[in-house]
């Protein structure tokens, strides 16, 4: 089994290959890293050379790359199937909350933090994306399972593989046992895993906990009832989304391990 | 008597006549009334009110014919994307996962 770590789009990155060692393998390992540094330049909001970060200041591009394009589309589509849930347009909302640099350099107290606003129009046309005034785009959760697709895809020719981003993992081929919690092992044959909670990436903000999963109604991190949703789904983008309006309330059909505030672990969607 | 009546009569006639000629020629009908500037601004006013009004309708228009054309469009393409994604969760295989007590080779965690 070979394994490769490195850190890209703020998290731990894991390669897991099921392959002899070799140049091969070391080739499919080093197109696999090069692909999620490239993904990252198309779709950080923290790096100011980035498309996205381009798009959002200018608020409007012709020629997006068919990446951009394809996740951006993706993030409407899931606006849409999840009425809102999932929101791409929750930028402004995030950086109001004080989550306005990588997380490693967000200071864990401050002042107050204001709502934000989400709900922009985004118009897709061709390689043309144009915001609405004043909308800017976060692409941090659904880029980053894009990533993981794209990249377990290239992985894949060289063996059975697993992509790890943080959290957001899928697989191909072979099984991989996955740990949920101290607890619950999942075992994964087919398909991806994502995990959506505010039991990291927590900071301070005028005395109160503030998260990344922002609630789209409120413009604020979302309160709720749960510390932690697992979801599997067929991708690891379907699974970020999933994951993302499971956290918020909402009732999906998928397998899924839910762990509550006062430390209760519910299966459900048929894992016994 | 008869003739100083008469004469009496004549005055105030000619009175009369003097004062209702006076007053004619005081009215100079022969003169036409100015327009008022006023009013004229206002007419104006709402000439020009009305042809923005006929403009912006135009505009609103086209606006809303271009915004029903794309609403149709994106309708069609949320269909088509439906549509796919029904198909490709008919075609696709379901996700396999099970319970299982194994040490785990990776873990999730929230990303």
């Amino acid at each position: 089994m070979l394994r490769r770590s490195f850190r890209a789009m703020g998290t731990d990155i894991e390669l897991l290959l099921d392959a002899p060692a070799g140049a091969r393998a070391e080739a499919a390992l080093d197109r696999a890293e090069a692909e999620f540094e490239r993904l990252e330049q198309v779709m950080s909001r923290f790096r100011e050379g980035s498309e996205l970060s381009q798009l959002n200041r200018e608020g409007r591009t012709s020629a997006a790359s068919p990446d951009l394009v394809h996740v951006v589309e993706l993030a409407l589509e899931a606006r849409e199937a999840t009425g809102g849930l999932f929101d791409p347009t929750v930028h402004d909302a995030v950086v109001a909350a004080g989550y306005d640099r990588t997380f490693d350099d967000v200071p864990a107290e401050g002042a107050a933090a204001e709502a934000g606003s989400c709900g922009g129009g985004v118009q897709v046309d061709g390689t043309s994306i144009v915001l609405e005034a004043g909308t800017r785009l976060d692409l941090g959760g659904i880029g980053k399972g894009y990533a993981v697709d794209r990249v377990c895809e290239l992985l894949a020719v060289a063996g059975p593989c697993l992509v790890n981003a943080g959290g957001d993992l899928a697989v191909r081929g072979g099984s991989w046992p996955v740990g949920v919690s101290a607890e619950i092992t999942l075992e994964l044959t087919r398909g991806a895993i994502a995990t959506s909670g505010r039991d990291r990436r927590r900071w301070r903000r005028g005395g109160g906990e503030m998260h990344h999963l922002i609630d789209p109604s409120t413009g604020r991190p979302a309160a709720g009832e749960l510390l932690r949703v697992t979801v599997v789904a067929d991708t690891a983008t379907d699974a970020e989304v999933l994951a993302k309006a499971a956290f918020l309330g909402a009732e999906i059909d998928a397998p899924r391990v839910l762990v509550t505030a006062d430390g209760r672990t519910v299966l459900a969607g048929g894992l016994a | 008597m008869t003739d100083t009546s008469h004469r009496a009569y004549a005055v105030v006639l000619a009175l009369v006549v003097f004062f209702v000629s006076w007053a004619a020629v005081a009215a100079k009908p022969w003169v036409t009334a100015k327009p008022d500037p006023r009013l004229a601004a206002l007419a104006q006013r709402e000439q020009r009110l009305r042809a923005d009004a006929r403009l912006v309708k135009i505009v609103v228009d086209r606006r809303l014919a271009a915004y029903r054309a794309a609403l149709g469009l994106r309708q069609a393409q949320i269909a088509q994307s439906k549509a796919r994604a029904v198909a490709v969760t008919q075609a696709a295989p379901a996700p396999s996962v099970r319970v299982v007590n194994l040490p785990p080779l990776t873990i999730t965690r929230s990303s």
